[in-house]
């Protein structure tokens, strides 16, 4: 079963009079262990199509569904609960909290479950990205890449099905971007996770096990 | 253990308090404003209360006295013995004490010239009390003098002094400041015999237990003394004084200035809000993006209210903390000028102004994070990260 699966979802924004539609009746699933990358022109739809597999925007059509649930019609509070337990977002500016050492970024979106203590992991995760000696580094004490390594093991920390990635080399240059898609590469395998990633950056596609190219809101 | 390590189990407050340290300057100013509002609250409310304590003590022992006089109505100049004698009946288990007054120049042996009131008493003890010497039951010869003329004038314990062509010695020194009796000039306090050739008593003053035993002699001496005529006018025989209105004017002058004083302090706790409601819906705003992605990562929207309204908690808590301490510095001071014993302060009757200057700190900080924080937590995150 497809961990994710959207089928026939239509995006449409409203501004103004004008009605945008991002997406137009989009199908994707993902399986665990594959990697699927993302491209099409700027403003094809590729963000807004990868907020839905992250339950971040709800379809104005259509149907979601993870792990075989229908979650289409889930509140904002249950979205929030299945990406807590679920999902994991790595971001083009990484996002990290700029107050916080890298361990304690990992830990982040476990921070309010005081019932488990994720800390082991947390270190764990920093050891296998390469960071072991950057644990008490707060991110502007880390380079690009580096700081791109933390946000990989903080959307692992929950043990996710899926991780989303939007342009996660955009920020980086050719080499570093190259280390951080061979990172997913084995994280992948080593978590056995769906990785859906969505890039400009064409050394990404020959890491991609499958990609889908998205024009004016379609998959082609 | 580190207050970090502390809040490591608590991460609403972890989290504000790491945040609140990333922009120390701002978190300072904000918090100004909340030690002004409590400056403002809790130093004023003590101030309220001192000045208060300082009336009180001042009117003293005046508030259980009661003082007669000649009435408008009487046939004689003064209070006759035979008045005084109905006093005591009608007064009884009470100090009635008689007395004569006159006012007199006494001179140092250096020819230093003072001006003093001069009473003719007998029970001198029941209003006097000495810094030195002694304050005798039955005062039959030698007398009393204010222990500041006596210093200014270089008079000690059994100097003589001479009045109306009769030499005297001292044999107690008043304590000062007792009262506002004698309007700030010394007191010479002799025997009644030194003015035996007066006819009648000046005054008459009672002595009872508190204020309320007074109130409730003077209406019956009122009663007893000045009757009502046929024509609905009032005999008045003695007039008889009493201070518990004076004491009752004060308390509600008292308690309209601590009010007043109040609303100044909660005017500028206001004030203090709004710039911590300013300062929080900046940071949030800043914060966009990181809340954001705090609620992409799975972090509920009551988790981010808590995180920020904790944050608002802390700025009220610093800001409340700092003035607390201020306002007692300015308390110590306070109490130690104006009642003498700085640790008044302690007493709840003042100290509570530092506990509501606290609350209302925290109280104000949190109700004015509460818009910033519902805002925060509501935004939708992908709106959030894209913006
Ligand atoms: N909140 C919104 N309101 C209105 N229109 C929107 C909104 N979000 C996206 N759109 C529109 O939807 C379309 C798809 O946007 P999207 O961000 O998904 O593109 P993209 O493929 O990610 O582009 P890029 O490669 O530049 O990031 C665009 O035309 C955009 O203007
Ligand atoms: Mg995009």
């Amino acid at each position: 079963m497809s961990v994710i699966a959207l089928t026939d979802v239509v995006k449409r924004y409203q501004t103004g009079h004008e009605t945008v539609e991002a997406l137009k009746d989009v199908d994707f699933r993902a399986e665990r262990g594959e990697m699927v990358t993302i491209i099409g022109p700027s403003g094809s739809g590729k963000s807004t199509l990868l907020n839905m597999i992250g339950l971040l925007d709800t379809p104005t059509e259509g149907q979601i569904r993870l792990d075989g649930r229908d979650v289409t019609d889930f509140t904002e509070d249950e979205l929030t609960e299945e990406r807590r337990s679920e999902i994991g977002f790595v971001f083009q500016d990484f996002h990290l909290l700029p107050m916080l050492t890298a361990t304690e970024n990992v830990e982040l979106p476990t921070m309010w479950d005081t019932s488990v203590d994720r800390h082991d992991r947390a270190v764990d995760l920093l050891h296998r990205v390469g960071l072991g000696d950057r644990l008490d580094h707060r991110p502007d004490q880390l380079s690009g890449g580096q700081r791109q390594r933390v946000a990989i093991a903080r959307a692992l920390i929950n043990e996710p099905d899926i991780l989303l990635a939007d342009e996660p080399t955009g920020n980086l240059d050719q080499d570093t971007g190259r280390t951080i898609l061979e990172e997913l590469t084995r994280l992948k395998e080593d978590e056995n996770i769906a990785i859906v990633s969505v890039t400009h950056d064409e050394q990404m596609i020959g890491y991609a096990d499958r990609v889908v190219r998205l024009i004016d809101g379609e998959i082609q | 253990m580190g207050i970090t390590e502390l809040l490591w189990r608590f991460p609403s407050a972890q989290m504000a308090w790491r945040n609140l340290g990333r922009n120390r300057i701002r978190t300072a100013l904000a918090s100004l404003g909340i030690v002004i509002g409590v400056i403002s609250i809790a130093s004023l409310g003590i101030t309220g209360v001192a000045i208060q304590q300082q009336a009180t003590s001042d009117l003293g022992s005046l508030t259980n006295e009661v003082t007669i006089t000649s009435g408008e109505d009487s046939s004689t100049a003064g209070v006759t013995a035979d008045q005084v004698d109905e006093v005591r009946n009608v007064a009884s288990n009470v100090d009635v004490v008689p007395q004569y007054s006159d006012a007199t120049t006494i001179s140092s042996r250096n020819g230093q010239e003072e001006n003093v009131s001069v009473i003719g008493l007998t029970q001198a003890n029941v209003l006097y009390d000495v810094s030195a010497g002694e304050s005798p039951e039955r005062l039959q010869s030698g007398v009393l003098l204010t222990d500041s003329t006596a210093n200014q004038l270089g008079i000690e314990i059994g100097d003589p002094i001479e009045y109306n062509g009769q030499m005297y010695r001292v044999r107690g020194l008043i304590e000062s400041d007792q009262g506002f009796g004698g309007g700030g000039r010394g007191q010479l306090v002799v025997p009644e015999s030194a003015l035996s050739d007066r006819d009648n008593y000046d005054s008459v003053t009672i002595v009872t237990e508190d204020g309320d035993a007074a109130t409730e002699i003077a209406a019956i001496l009122r009663d007893h003394f000045n009757e009502e005529t046929h024509n609905g006018e009032v005999d008045e025989e003695l007039s008889i004084t009493d201070y518990s209105d004076v004491q009752e004017n004060i308390n509600s002058f008292m308690n309209t200035l601590r009010l007043a004083l109040l609303g100044i302090g909660s005017i500028s706790l206001v004030v203090a809000s709004v710039a911590i409601l300013n300062v929080m819906l900046m940071s949030t705003i800043e914060r966009r993006g990181e809340i954001g992605v705090l609620r992409a990562v799975g972090i509920r929207r009551g988790e981010v209210l808590r995180m920020i309204l904790t944050e608002a908690a802390f700025l009220g808590a610093i800001g409340g903390l700092a003035g607390v301490l201020i306002s007692l510095v300015i308390g110590l001071a306070l109490f130690r000028v104006l009642a003498g014993d700085a640790m008044v302060v302690f007493e709840w009757e003042s100290a509570r102004y530092l506990v509501y200057g606290f609350l209302f700190a925290i109280g104000a900080s949190v109700v004015s994070g509460l818009y910033p924080a519902w805002k925060a937590a509501n935004d939708r995150p992908v709106e959030a990260l894209r913006g």
